[in-house]
This record gives C-alpha cells, structure tokens and sequence, in this order.
C-alpha cells in the first residue's frame, strides 16, 4: 500500500473513531451531511477502504 | 458561542492551549469553540476537532465524547453531563495511563446489509439488521492467533461485532504497551497475510469508557 493509500486510510479510521465510538450524551441528535448520516457514511468508508486493502494488497498480474 | 465537545479530562492543563476548556464539577470538558450559527455537520469543522482530539490524547487520557455533542458553557455542560460526571471521575482516575487500540477485521463472509425498504415496521428491520451483525464471524485461527497474542497484552480486551461485514477486537492497554501491541500487530500480518484486518490506536477511552463496575 502506498504511504497516500496509508495516509488516507489512517485520517478514515481517525473519523470512524471520532463518529461512532465515546460516550453518547443523551438527547444529542445523530449529526448528518445532507441526507448522509455521518455514522454510517464513517464506517461504510473505512469499511470501502478495508475492501481498497484487499485490493491493492493482491500481486499484480504481468501479461 | 457553542463549544464542540471533545472529552472529560481530570486535568485543565490537559487541555488548554489545545482546545477550549469547560469545568463540569471538578472535572473538565475540552472543546473547540464555534458560532451558533454553524452547523456542526461541516467537513472542514471534523477534520479541524480529529486534528484537536490527536493532540490532546498526546498529551493525557481523557474520556472521548461521540462527535456532535455540543454546550453552551459551563452550566448548560454540567447539566447535560451531571449523570455521567462520577463515573467519568472513576474511570479517568483508575485508567488515566492507558489507552484504546482497535483491530478491525473483514468478516470471513460478508452478510448483506438488510434494506430497510423491505421492511413493513422499524422493529422489524432493527431486528434483521442486529441478526445480520451478530451472525458475522472471522476465521477461528485468526481470532485464535489474536487472543493469545494481543489479549495478553491488555488490561481489558472485547470482540465486538459492530456491522455485517467486520469484526472487531478492542484492547484497553497501559501506554508502555503500545509499542508491543504494534509488534503483535505485525507478526499478524506476517502469519495470516490473507486476512484483512486494520489495527489502529492509540484512542481516547472510548469502548471501555462506559462500563467501568
């Protein structure tokens, strides 16, 4: 994985964890983009980038 | 002004000059401060508090509160917070030299999301949606492979199933561990490198901020 690969995936989880971990207040409502609840779209992107992992992971075939 | 909390600190110097800091009975609550006006669900705005929150765990443990709580000052804070305040002062007295690290791991097969289109009641989906979590799973071996090499390490250590398609392991460890955690973490990756997983840390007290009996 390249160091922009790492970069990017290390500030995805640094939100992951800021959006959906500690303790939750009661009465705050769920903060959201437009129509994105930003809970989700954290884990769902760290989650996409886990898959772009998998990916770039696998030796590149030469043809 | 509103004031985007960040964390309870036992400490005001372990926060100032980083964030704002609030008192809450005798603890603190640190923060960045913002108008009323804007709104909290703005990108450059969570980049800027993910940014305060790193420099603050460098600095001391604190108890880390979920992204869009906000205050507006010490008395709105304290009534907001006052349930919580003796734990948190448990908590942060008993762990303050420990620290959160987290092992994400691809689930062996990923289970569809349930569509909440396909539902005829919220509860209905609630459900579908908790059985597909519960129902994931990782390899034994790995999962194996992580108890005996990272729980060791920990003063508290769970496996949590948080969605359809991972897993994850998180570990509460005294600071000095770090670096050993970290070489754990690589002797995974050499014994299983067709399993994905994500270790990461050190984080706030977040998994185990609330359960300390």
């Amino acid at each position: 994985m390249s160091d922009a690969s790492e970069e990017e995936l290390s500030l995805l989880e640094t939100l992951d964890h800021l959006l959906d971990r500690g303790v939750v207040i009661a009465g705050e409502a769920v903060v959201s983009i437009g129509d994105v609840d930003l809970l989700y779209l954290g884990l769902n992107v760290v989650l996409a980038n886990v898959d772009a992992i998998i990916r770039t992971s696998q030796p590149k075939q030469i043809k | 002004m509103k004031l985007v909390v960040i964390g309870a600190h036992l400490e005001r110097g372990d926060i100032e000059p980083l964030a704002e800091a609030v008192p809450v009975s005798d603890l603190w609550l640190s923060g960045v401060a913002i108008d009323d006006a804007q709104p909290v669900g703005d990108r450059d705005l969570l980049l800027r508090v993910a940014k305060v929150r790193a420099e603050l765990l460098d600095r001391a443990t604190f108890i880390a509160i979920r992204y869009g709580f906000t205050a507006h000052g010490s008395s709105d804070a304290m009534a907001k917070c006052a349930p919580h305040i003796d734990r948190w002062r448990r908590v942060l007295r008993d762990f303050s030299g420990h620290v959160e690290m987290t092992l994400k791991v691809a689930a062996t097969t990923a289970r569809p999301r349930p569509d909440r289109h396909d539902f005829e009641s919220g509860a209905a989906y609630i459900r579908a949606l908790h059985d597909a979590t519960r129902a994931t799973d990782v390899a034994p071996e790995f999962r194996r492979a992580v108890d005996e090499m990272l729980a060791p390490l920990a003063v508290k250590h769970r496996w949590s199933n948080r969605d359809t398609a991972s897993l994850e392991f998180a570990a509460l460890v005294k600071r000095e561990s770090i670096g050993a955690v970290n070489d754990a973490g690589a002797r995974l990756k050499r014994d299983f490198p067709s399993v994905p997983f994500l270790l990461s840390g050190p984080w706030p007290l977040e998994v185990f901020a609330d359960d300390h009996e």
